[in-house]
């Protein structure tokens, strides 16, 4: 259907008039927030995972093809709280205590938004109690946390104890990310995972969450 | 003894300050600043000019760096110890403690740091780019806005510059490090009208010379420095000495 490759190509240009409208003009042929999610939102977003892989999309391209995305979202979510259908499976992501950089957390977050994920995206400078208690109000499944600099990396340790602490840490899988972080890093402080840049993020995502 | 100093750009007023005092033969090379953009591409040029100055019989090879990003982790010399300053970054050499350090950025969250180098030596809108161009891990966000625009168009172009520059506007404060440097007070002027433009607060905050003037006077304490055997490598701990040799 034309309208489903329209809100497809919209996306992955970035042309966030054309998603916006083709998302309207779905919702008002009768297409369903789920139609237009899984067959046009999902895949174009696995798309520009695949193009940014193949070094054809860089950066710019993800942050313009999240931008359309959300701007579909934003006509589909309505729809979807009112109807009662569940968002998709609840991450939550933030960029460490002390820390303000979020390009890349961004990012993650507008990918796995068109994923198909309910993302609640805390923003930077996230102390651990934040995370906390972001994760005893809304019981996500994934906790993702962002850190550009050495100095704010041990936050991402102290976050992990926190949530120990709080009796709250078996409950999600802790995915770590960011410049200067590593595998090494996650391993070290007991973290379920770690990407090197945003389509690993998603692809991580979507392994831990399948193998729950 | 003789050493070999290799030290950031960055650090040169104040180790042109430092280096008639020492009571050793130094040899000095500054490498430009702004290495640190690269990421952990930034070790192979640093790892070059040690490698360079490993076979010349130096008794130390001293580093005016820090962790810079892990910039420097895997530094090593077959021949030649290298002594490193324990730090995350610049900053923290010339606050003089990396225990300062952490304790000013944990109270000032927000602030931007500046010191006399910062002042002189970056170059706006330099980029360092990867010799090898895989883009997949770079930003991009040094761009302007112009640029940006004749790329992807206004709307998309000014969306991008928003989301490259949305981290500076979340910087509440400008602190200025100063280290007595010659001519101080224009530096310390530009610092504040920087701070102005951006509409953000302004301090100016004393440094120290202290770790600086101990690596090149050859006094390394192990709580203040790494000391890496010839043969061994920089490991990032991120502890509270930051690093360790292995």
């Amino acid at each position: 259907m034309s309208l489903i490759k329209d809100l497809y190509d919209a996306i992955l240009v970035g042309d966030v008039k054309k998603a916006h409208s083709a998302t309207q003009s779905g919702i008002d042929a009768g297409l369903g927030p789920m139609d237009l999610i899984q067959q046009s939102m999902v895949p174009a977003m696995d798309e520009v995972g695949r193009l940014f892989e193949a070094e054809e999309y860089f950066v710019p391209e993800l942050l313009l093809a999240g931008r359309a995305m959300k701007s579909a979202m934003e006509l589909l979510r309505p729809l979807m709280i009112a109807s009662g259908q569940k968002l998709g499976t609840r991450i939550v992501i933030g960029t460490v205590k002390g820390d303000l950089h979020d390009i890349g957390k961004n990012i993650v977050a507008s990918m796995l938004e068109g994923s198909g994920f309910e993302v609640i995206d805390l923003g930077a400078d996230v102390a651990p109690e934040k995370f906390v208690s972001a994760v005893k109000e809304s019981d996500p499944r994934v906790v993702c946390m962002s850190a550009l600099l050495t100095v704010t990396m041990p936050a991402m340790r102290t976050t992990i104890r926190a949530l120990e602490s709080a009796g709250l840490r078996h409950r999600v899988k802790v995915l770590i990310g960011g410049a200067p972080v590593t595998s090494q890093y996650a391993a070290e402080i007991g973290a379920d995972g770690y990407s090197e840049n945003a389509s690993g993020a998603v692809k991580l995502v979507k392994e831990v969450c399948s193998a729950a | 003894m003789r050493l070999k100093a290799i030290i950031c750009e960055v650090l040169t007023r104040e180790i042109e300050i430092l280096i008639p005092h020492s009571p050793h033969k130094v040899d000095v090379e500054i490498l430009t600043m702004g290495l640190h953009d690269l990421g952990v591409s930034m070790r192979p040029n640093v790892q070059e000019r040690i490698d360079a100055a490993d076979d010349s019989g130096y008794d130390a090879i001293v580093l005016g760096y820090a962790l810079c990003g892990r910039g420097c982790e895997g530094l090593h010399a077959g021949k030649t110890q290298l002594v490193m300053p324990r730090a995350h970054d610049c900053i923290g050499l010339l606050m003089g403690s990396r225990h300062r350090f952490l304790e000013y950025f944990e109270n000032h969250p927000g602030v931007y740091y500046r010191s006399p180098g910062w002042i002189e030596f970056q170059k706006p809108g330099q980029r360092l780019e990867q010799a090898a161009l895989s883009k997949r891990n770079t930003i991009g966000e040094r761009r302007s806005l112009d640029e940006l625009i004749a790329q992807y168009g206004e709307d998309n172009g000014r969306f991008l510059y928003e989301q490259f520059t949305s981290y500076r506007r979340k910087y509440s404060g400008l602190t200025y490090i100063s280290t007595g440097v010659a001519e101080e007070e224009r530096l310390v002027c530009q610092a504040r009208a920087e701070a102005e433009q951006e509409g953000w607060a302004f301090e100016e905050i004393r440094g120290s010379l202290d770790v600086l003037r101990r690596m090149l006077n050859g006094q390394w304490n192990s709580d203040e420095f790494l000391i890496v055997p010839p043969g061994a490598r920089v490991r990032a701990t991120l502890g509270d000495g930051i690093f360790e040799a292995i």
